[in-house]
């Protein structure tokens, strides 16, 4: 293979048959339940990345469905997200994310720098209830819990808080083991439509684990719980800032799509 | 957390709990069986990146278990590695890969640029054969067979090829899609321990997967067939061309 050739198709591993393929990234019928909770301030403050702020010590622990997915397939993700603000923009840091799904996991590392592990959540109506799981190996360390569509939200509501920026920690290490990318990612959901919303009566019990660590943000008071089922796309990213700039500059940040000094 | 704080963590994501732990990475007992078979020129080459070199025809398929890997575990994997030479000298570029464990799959990826996919390989003997097999979701893309310990080889036959350097395509894509790191990698293995080698008669048939496409360099004969275990360090490597500079 000539090196042309390659420097014009290259995006990712395998060359000859990439692991994921180039978006964009629609997904159909996408239904989360989202169960916020109050954790403790120190324990959030020890995981948010400057320049991101925390306001109230709040995580939403997330169990969604993805049946309909381009390029990545049918698959199931859990997770924690934490509210935070940019320079006065609030959003959404993503803290740790399990899906059980190779593409989805290598994509979103490599583009965005979701931080995903392999392991095998599910989120489904048992009677009922609506139940999320999260199991590492055979060990169940989430459990989260909700009355099935007990109360209709207004999609208004659910397509604001879609609209919010989602940020990101991308850190990929050099061949000799140095850190050769360490950004903080935006990145926008696109096309929203929110197909339903309701609210209701909800659970959440995380468990300790060595490599699945969601316990270390404790669950002290569930605030409130949301089910919802939505078409959305998932934007590409833009670096917001870069952390192995910061010696040359020492607050740069970039605002819109431009490098500013702050 | 402060700025130098995630200079100073920053390895791998999660930034609290990073997919695989910085090495070194010690392999004990790793088995390996390699068929070596005969492909067609053309599609070889249209595989293998400048400015490395195919010698001949050849692809060694692998099946691999890997019980003992530190920060990795118990795993097996399988993968299509083809003898190729860079600037005259012999080495081995690995083009495809399949594990069943996600550091080394994430690990293998970020660090070093190994084509690494998640499958279900297996490794195993079966009464009087070694079978090595890849799954990728339900469909078996790959079946090789060996006579178990037929003839045992000199480690004065093996050795050579385990101090060959690998050879990788890293690729990783920007936030944004476009190419941030197209390299060739090369990387060695280090205090390696050959604890046993042996051949035998072997055959492998590979099936067509639109996501595991290892059929797409065929088998057209069996030339050799290799059984052995080793205990190895899998060095952290070098970029030996850049293709976006």
């Amino acid at each position: 293979m000539k090196a042309e050739e390659l420097r014009k198709t290259a995006f990712t591993m395998p060359h000859h048959s990439p692991s994921y393929p180039i978006g964009p990234y629609r997904f159909v019928d996408r239904e989360y339940m989202i169960i916020t909770y109050r954790t403790d301030r120190e324990a959030l403050e020890r995981v948010v990345p400057p320049p991101l702020e925390i306001d109230d010590p709040i995580v939403k622990y997330e169990f969604i469905r993805m049946p309909n997915s381009t390029g990545f397939g049918d698959y199931t993700e859990s997770g924690q997200v934490v509210p935070v603000q940019l320079h006065g923009q609030t959003g959404g840091y993503v803290h740790a994310m399990f899906l059980d799904d190779d593409p989805p996991i290598a994509g979103g590392r490599e583009l965005w720098g979701f931080p995903k592990k392999l392991a095998a959540p599910t989120l489904k109506v048992e009677r009922d209830t609506l139940v999320g799981t999260l199991d590492f190996g055979p060990t169940r360390i989430a459990i989260g819990t909700m009355g099935y569509k007990h109360t209709a939200l207004p999609a208004g509501r659910a397509e604001q808080a879609l609209a919010e920026p989602g940020f990101l920690m991308k850190i990929i290490p050099h061949v000799d083991g140095t850190p050769r990318i360490c950004e903080l990612v935006r990145y926008f959901l696109g096309d929203v439509v929110v197909k339903g919303a309701w609210t209701g009566p909800a659970s959440l019990s995380l468990y300790p684990h060595a490599l699945a660590p969601i316990a270390n943000l404790p669950v002290r008071e569930v605030v409130s719980a949301v089910h919802l089922i939505a078409d959305l796309t998932l934007n590409l990213g833009e670096v917001v800032h870069d952390y192995l700039s910061v010696e040359a500059l020492p607050f740069r940040t970039v605002l819109s799509s431009k490098l500013v000094d702050t | 957390m402060r700025y130098e704080d995630i200079r100073n963590m920053a390895f791998a994501m999660p930034l609290f709990s990073p997919s695989y732990p910085a090495g070194p990475y010690r392999f004990v007992d790793r088995e390996y069986l390699i068929i070596t078979y005969r492909t067609d020129r053309d599609a070889l080459e249209r595989m293998v990146p400048e400015p490395l070199e195919v010698v001949e025809p050849i692809v060694k398929f692998e099946f691999i278990r890997m019980p003992h890997s530190t920060g990795f575990g118990s795993y097996s994997g399988a993968s299509q590695v083809i003898p190729v030479r860079l600037r005259g000298r012999p080495g081995n570029y690995t083009h495809a890969m399949f594990l069943d464990t996600h550091p080394p799959i994430a690990g293998g990826r970020e660090l070093w640029g190994f084509p690494q996919k998640l499958a279900a390989p297996s490794l195993k003997v079966e009464r009087d054969t070694l079978v090595g097999t890849l799954d990728f979701g339900p469909a078996r893309v790959a079946t090789g067979t060996m006579g178990y310990k037929h003839k045992e080889l000199a480690c004065s036959v093996v050795m050579p090829t385990l101090e060959e350097p690998g050879f990788l395509l890293k690729i990783l894509p920007h936030v944004d899609g476009s190419a941030r790191i197209c390299e060739l990698v090369r990387y060695h293995q280090r205090d390696s321990v050959l604890k046993g080698a042996w051949t035998g008669p072997a055959a492998l048939s590979l099936s067509s997967h639109a996501l595991a496409p290892v059929s797409t360099l065929p088998v057209r004969e069996v030339i050799g067939s290799l059984h052995f275990v080793t205990d190895f360090t899998l060095e952290l490597g070098e970029v030996v061309h850049d293709y976006l500079a």
